[in-house]
């Protein structure tokens, strides 16, 4: 089994090679590129001949766009024309998002060299949604089921299995115990031991509240979808329990879209919305409204939700340059943003900003970060090695040295091989393959026979002639074998001459050769034929033949 | 004036440079990089702090930049001194140093100061733990590969026991290294021929330069050696030489190294010792590549007739792909070449024929049909070959000057066979027939690849006897319910263009009425599958919908049965499909049919539920209405392409239909929908120019608001609200739209006055004729950025006033708006000063931040 990866904090791509089959796991961009670097370099994956005919299927674990991101370049751009699977609310959510960033991409810096909106609907249409815990033939060998992961909406951990052999992927800290050969699992918090969620949505809640309360604008710069109905249902259950009154706008314009795929995909939210949903719909928000662009100088508080999440276009930026200058007003920023955008500068201290044309935005409102990021951390990891027991362990999307310190901790503890592959390096994985072979009926009853009794905590040494034949295995007799190839027993008889100095008379160290070997070795020994001549047999030599 | 890639220099100089401002960020920046308290920084950051290295010492060769900025030698001084750098600040250094000593007079620099043997020669990294990580070893790399720009670097390099370090590094676990290591040395012996003066060769008695020899007698000595995986990475390295500007430029060198190792090369090949023959064939074809070879006769051509015939078909189709898109190349090895691409499709042809027929595409192979035969019968190689063949012919079909005549009527067939075989109604008789069509039945790989071949073999001639069973064969597909939505959409993609050809050939009656038959086929399984549950279909169903409108609108066959047809009807309904993808799909489709129903000269009448009026009130609706973007930029651009075909009738009612859309596009909250409607403008202005102005195209002398038709133009212009629009988009958030708009401005501009003016704008006082264009001018003079345009009303601008639009389209200046909006954010986001400044602010945040998704 093979295995190398693109790995790095900033994008997962992972080719997987087992038993002759070729998966790509996951298919992610990094966003803190504008060039090529953006992508992977699937050159490198084959030299000669095509993708398509190179891999066997791409298999996609959630939405993110480190995870997604280059879906439609491989295929539009690249050529990769051969099965993509992924969930059904992935390939709901999927497009929504990177039809996002297309347009943030395109708007920003004018970029020509990246996948059209045609581009990512007909890579859409080239994926096959998978249901949970539904095994879905890739091939006659290979086959993937997924399993709920519960990282994101629609997240999945995929297990995939050539015969015997297996891979477990997840980016999630929750697993079966299904024993696979390899696990692989992102390490983004390797060393970390994080607050609970619900700790961090209480800090979330509390910081709202306080500016709301002060009179103050909160600014809330998010993607589409995903964290953002996340955060949607905490103010919007919260302004109910406390009866809040200042409103809360969400400027993207896919709330609709984002909501009905919530809805559609009940199943696979977490379990307090799931519980929530029964006595009320969720997604059927009463504070949260459509935003209006002139809404942004009304005086009095506020909550805006705003895309993009990085705030370096559109309406959040144009949102942030209108709030900045007021010390009660708050920008909270939910996720990662990249070098070079207004988000990373003002989560980096800087207070005053080079807007175009030279001028000078003073930031005065309160700059937060709050990371929702539902990736395992640490104690998670561990967790999900005790529960799947796996055989390897390979750490993927973590900073080298955070993942070297866990790989350690992996082997001390569970005793298993961990491996975490640099940029492009290859990790062989060996594995005991375990080979069905069918015996037939005639011979286990010889065998049975002879000995003593079965007995079912003993495993039984069986003998036989083994058959292959069109990719199948068989122990049967070796008469049968004979038979069912159409070929005659031979006997090989084996001999050699030796010659021995000794002054006797030949027939008296004929005997005494004989007597000697008759006392040292078990074998059939033939009597001396003649006088010079000891024969030994050790029974007839049968001919089997493996084709 | 300078030619417009001096300015691109110019500027490209300018934003690189090392400003002040820079300069004084540069000490602080270095010091947290060399300081090992501080926390990694992204790796980002310091990829982007190299590429402004790298542009920087592109554009300034000199010492200057290392001896006016000491913090540069100092910063690699002291990750030196770290007793144990950490490897992403140790890869960061060896990159900065070679990009540094990528000049002459920098490296001397840097070797007085006695920085480069440290970390490139041996008491560098190289020996030490930090060499354990790739990215290290492929630092170390791309250090070495920038500084080899001079040649006072050659030598350095082979006196430090580098090239041995190099030569390992070809066999690195981590690709990228191996990869790395094999495109220095290319780089190398390039780099080394260059720069020394050239010198007679003979075949036998060459004088390579020291550094190129070195790398020759490595390869020979791989060649040479009993471990296979140097014999690989020493035929991969060649490959690269030979694929390299090496195999093009240097005539002389190539064709000795070439003759020095052929014997080898061959002996690889037909004693087949190792097992690199895809790596093999590739060689054989860069050098095939190669100018000395080209187009002649000899031992080489010899060597590349009998790889064809050894290798397998599936090692010998790239070869043999790659030999027919040579323009040189003797014909005798092109035919060689395409027989070995066509066997597998003569095997198909041959195992579907009756025994006596004799059905084949080849009159004789190349090699053994046994082997292709062997190939075809197994499941597991069967779909792979024919995938890997049928990848091959869809390339040559693409080439506009293939020199060899490809047998298309036997390439139809073959393709129709196979696609037979995958769907199960052929079933022949012979043994390997009915072992193909077992293997082949519902692989979706091969019918997928068959169906592209099939849609490209539609452009060649001679087809068309048997046009009549290849649509039956595509038909069945279509109506097939074992068709994956992939295949459907090849399906379709085929099909469109197979009947353009159809189109083309419909003269006589007797084809007149195989194409209504062929059409009616069409159009019933086109409304099954309009109707599919899977969007899929659907979406890809309306796509061919609007294909076959586009190519066959003028046919009076494909009218009729479209009209007779219950498709109209359906792909009305699909306006109100619950995936927006569907919705915007049935928009393209409906606009593209009322081009035949409702805006033809000879429209017929279609019932109720297609009139004119009520489409374009559908499309209206769906415009403000639907909550998602691909719908509504759907409309936009039918609405566009009705505009430009002329469709939207008299003048007054085009100018209602602009002013209606525009108005619903300005608030849309889809930044491309917004677009579209400048778009719309821009077409509805040149229209009308063109309809009111008397001489379109000619200059006008100075401002003639007084003319007529100018002012009847600027009525119209703010009848529909048009201003009001544009200036507001102006200020749009999304710099797009105002680069549009101020395109269209500059346009309109330009129409109502001199050339002249548009660089010397006036200055305007307010007075009643133009109440709030000043503060207009203000506004945006500020910059269209300041945003807050929109919101406040303008400030009594009127907008409809043809008055005070003259004087504000003289008074804005619109080019240095222009300029400003082309800036764009990458101004404040990519310069090389706010990278320093983040990387200063970073330092010492908290990490948390890095290491959330997105």
């Amino acid at each position: 089994m093979f295995c190398w990866c693109f790995p790095g904090v900033s994008l997962v791509c992972i080719l997987v090679s087992i038993a002759g089959k070729n998966v790509m796991l996951d298919c992610g961009m990094h966003m803190g590129y504008n060039d090529d670097r953006r992508f992977p370099d699937f050159s490198y994956i084959t030299q000669n001949g095509r993708l398509t005919d190179f891999l066997d299927c791409v298999i996609i674990s959630h939405f993110h766009l480190d995870h997604c991101g280059a879906l439609p370049y491989f295929s539009e751009m690249v050529g990769y024309d051969g099965p993509i699977y992924m969930t059904h609310p992935t390939k709901a959510i999927c497009p929504i998002l990177l039809e996002d960033y297309r347009k943030i991409t395109v708007d920003k810096k004018g970029e020509t060299n990246f996948f059209t909106s045609q581009m990512i609907k007909d890579c859409m249409k080239k994926v096959v949604a998978v249901h949970l815990h539904q095994t879905v033939q890739v091939d006659e060998e290979l086959e993937i089921k997924a399993y709920y992961a519960g990282h994101v909406l629609g997240a999945a951990m995929f297990q995939i299995r050539v015969g015997c052999e297996s891979v477990v992927y997840t980016v999630t800290a929750w697993i079966d115990k299904c024993r696979p050969d390899l696990l692989i699992t992102e390490s983004t918090y390797a060393t970390t031991i994080r607050d609970s969620k619900r700790c961090r949505e209480r800090d979330f809640l509390k910081k709202v509240h306080e500016t709301v309360e002060r009179g103050g604008k909160v600014l809330i710069p998010v993607f589409a979808l995903g964290r953002a109905q996340e955060l949607c249902i905490l103010l919007e259950t919260f302004w109910e329990r406390m009866n809040l009154k200042a409103p809360i706008y969400f400027s993207t314009g896919l709330t609709e879209k984002a909501n009905h795929y919530y809805k559609l995909f009940i199943t696979w939210t977490n379990q307090k919305i799931r519980k929530t949903f029964v006595q009320r719909n969720m997604f059927e928000f009463k504070h949260i409204k459509a935003f209006d662009r002139a809404f942004a100088d009304n005086p009095g508080p506020m909550v805006v939700f705003a895309t993009p999440g990085m705030l370096h276009a559109g309406q959040s930026l144009q949102i942030f340059r209108k709030w900045a200058g007021n010390e009660k007003n708050m920008v909270i920023m939910p996720g990662y943003c990249v070098q070079g955008t207004v988000g990373h500068k003002i989560l980096s201290g800087q207070r005053k900003l080079e807007m175009e044309g030279r001028q000078i935005l003073e930031v005065k409102m309160q700059v937060e970060y709050m990371s929702f990021s539902a990736h395992a951390d640490a104690k998670g990891i561990m967790q999900l090695i005790r529960q799947a027991e796996p055989r390897n362990v390979l750490l993927v999307h973590g900073e080298a040295k955070k993942m070297e310190f866990l790989k350690q901790k992996i082997e001390q503890e569970f005793n298993v091989s961990c491996f975490m592959p640099a940029n492009g390096e290859t990790t062989t994985i060996l594995t005991n393959p375990c080979i069905p072979v069918d015996i037939s009926l005639g011979l286990l009853k010889r065998e049975t026979a002879i000995g003593p009794a079965p007995d079912a905590k003993k495993p039984k040494l069986m003998h036989g002639s083994l058959l292959m034949k069109d990719n199948s295995f068989r122990l049967v007799s070796p008469e049968q074998a004979l038979k069912e190839l159409g070929l005659a027993e031979h006997q090989l008889r084996f001999t050699c001459r030796v010659h021995i100095q000794d002054p006797r008379k030949e027939h008296e160290t004929g005997l005494r050769v004989y007597n000697h070997l008759k006392g040292a070795i078990q074998w059939w020994l033939h009597p001396p034929a003649g006088a010079d001549v000891v024969q030994l047999e050790q029974g007839s030599w049968r001919r089997c033949s493996f084709l | 004036m300078c030619d417009p890639q001096s300015r691109f220099v110019a500027r490209a100089r300018r934003r690189f440079a090392m400003t002040r401002e820079c300069a004084a960020l540069l000490p602080g920046v270095c010091a947290a990089l060399a300081d090992p308290r501080q926390p990694g920084l992204d790796d980002t950051c310091l990829e982007k702090l190299l590429d402004w290295f790298r542009s920087l010492t592109w554009f300034d060769p000199t010492v200057e930049l290392v001896q006016d900025n000491p913090c540069l030698p100092e910063l690699i001084t002291s990750v030196l001194a770290l007793p144990d750098p950490s490897p992403g600040i140790l890869s960061f250094t060896l990159q900065l140093a070679g990009i540094l000593a990528s000049s002459e007079s920098r490296f001397q620099h840097l070797q007085e100061e006695k920085l480069l043997g440290r970390l490139f020669g041996q008491e560098g990294p190289r020996g030490g733990a930090a060499w354990e990580e790739a990215s290290v070893r492929s630092a170390w790399l791309k250090g070495v590969h920038s500084m080899l720009h001079h040649q006072p670097a050659l030598p350095f390099l082979c006196s430090t026991g580098a090239m041995d370090v190099i030569f390992t590094l070809q066999g690195d676990p981590s690709l990228f290294v191996a990869s790395a290591a094999s495109q220095l040395l290319v780089h190398m012996l390039t780099f080394s021929l260059e720069s020394e003066t050239s010198k007679a060769l003979s075949a036998k008695d060459c004088d390579w330069p020291v550094c190129a020899q070195m790398i020759v007698k490595h390869i020979q000595e791989s060649l040479q050696s009993s471990s296979a995986s140097h014999i690989e990475q020493s035929l991969k390295l060649l490959s690269s030489l030979f694929g390299s500007c090496f195999g093009s430029c240097y005539a002389a060198w190539t064709e000795v190294l070439w003759l020095d190792i052929a014997k080898q090369i061959e002996s690889f090949l037909l004693e087949e010792t190792v097992q690199a023959q895809p790596v093999l064939a590739n060689l054989l074809l860069n050098v095939a590549r190669s100018p000395v070879f080209c187009g002649t006769e000899g031992s080489f051509w010899a060597l590349v007739t009998s790889a064809l015939e050894h290798l397998t078909p599936v090692q010998a189709g790239p070869l043999a792909v790659g030999l027919l898109k040579l323009c040189k190349c003797p014909q005798d090895v092109r035919i060689q070449a395409l027989t070995v691409l066509l066997q597998p499709m003569d095997c198909i042809l041959r195992a579907a024929s009756q025994p006596l027929e004799c059905a084949g595409l080849l009159d004789e192979s190349v090699s053994d049909p046994v082997a292709v035969e062997s190939l075809l019968s197994s499941k597991t190689s069967c779909a792979g070959l024919l995938c890997q063949t049928l990848a091959h012919l869809e390339k040559l079909l693409s080439l506009k000057h293939l020199k060899v005549d490809l047998p298309c009527v036997s390439l139809l067939r073959s393709l129709m066979t196979i696609l037979q075989f995958c769907n199960g109604f052929l079933s022949p008789t012979s043994p390997l027939g009915s072992t193909i069509s077992r293997n082949l039945i519902n692989c979706f790989r091969v019918q997928k690849s068959a169906l592209d071949v099939l849609a490209a073999l539609s452009e060649k001639k001679d087809c068309d006897t048997l046009i009549g069973s290849l649509f039956d064969v595509l038909l069945a597909y279509l109506q097939s319910p074992n068709s994956s939505p992939t295949v459907l959409k090849k399906t379709f993609q085929a099909t469109s263009k197979w009947l353009v050809h159809l189109q083309e050939l419909s003269s006589s009656n007797s084809q007149q009425q195989q194409t209504e038959k062929i059409l009616e086929g069409v159009f019933l399984v086109l409304q099954k599958r309009l109707c599919s549950p899977c969007w899929e279909v659907r979406d890809s169903s309306l796509e061919f919908l609007t294909a076959m409108v586009k190519c066959l609108r003028d046919q009076k066959e494909f009218r009729q049965c479209l009209l007779s047809s219950e498709v109209l009807r359906l792909t009305e309904n699909l306006l109100e499909d619950p995936e927006s993808y569907v919705r915007a799909s049935a928009v393209i489709a409906v606009g593209h049919l009322t081009l035949i129903t409702c805006f033809a000269p000879e429209s017929p009448a279609t019932g109720s539920q297609y009139n004119k009026e009520s489409i374009v009130a559908k499309l209206q609706e769906i415009l403000s209405t639907d909550s998602e973007g691909f719908p509504r930029r759907a409309v936009i651009s039918i609405f566009t392409k009705w505009l430009r075909e002329g469709c939207t009738g008299r003048l007054e009612d085009t100018e209602q239909f602009v002013s209606r859309a525009i108005q619903t596009v300005e608030h849309d909250l889809d930044w491309e929908v917004r677009l579209g409607g400048l778009e719309l403008v821009e077409v509805f202005c040149s229209q009308t120019i063109c309809q009111l102005a008397q001489c379109p195209y000619a200059p006008v002398s100075s401002a003639v608001t007084s003319s007529t038709p100018q002012k009847e133009l600027l009525q119209v212009f703010c009848r529909a609200k048009l201003f009001g629009f544009l200036f507001g988009s102006l200020c749009d958030c999304d710099k797009p739209v105002g680069q549009r708009a101020c395109d269209v401005l500059v346009g309109l501009r330009g129409h109502f006055y001199p050339m002249s003016t548009l660089e010397n704008p006036q200055e305007v006082e307010d007075s009643p004729a133009g109440r709030g264009i000043a503060w207009l001018q203000r506004t945006l003079r500020q910059g269209s950025l300041a945003q807050n345009f929109p919101t406040d009303g303008g400030d009594g601008v009127d907008f409809q006033d043809p008055e005070s639009m003259m004087l504000a389209l003289g008074a804005i200046d619109l080019l240095e708006l222009h300029d400003e909006l082309n800036k764009s954010s990458d101004h404040v986001e990519e310069s090389p000063q706010s990278l320093l400044q983040d990387i200063l602010a970073t330092v010492g945040t908290i990490e948390d931040n890095e290491v959330d998704c997105y």
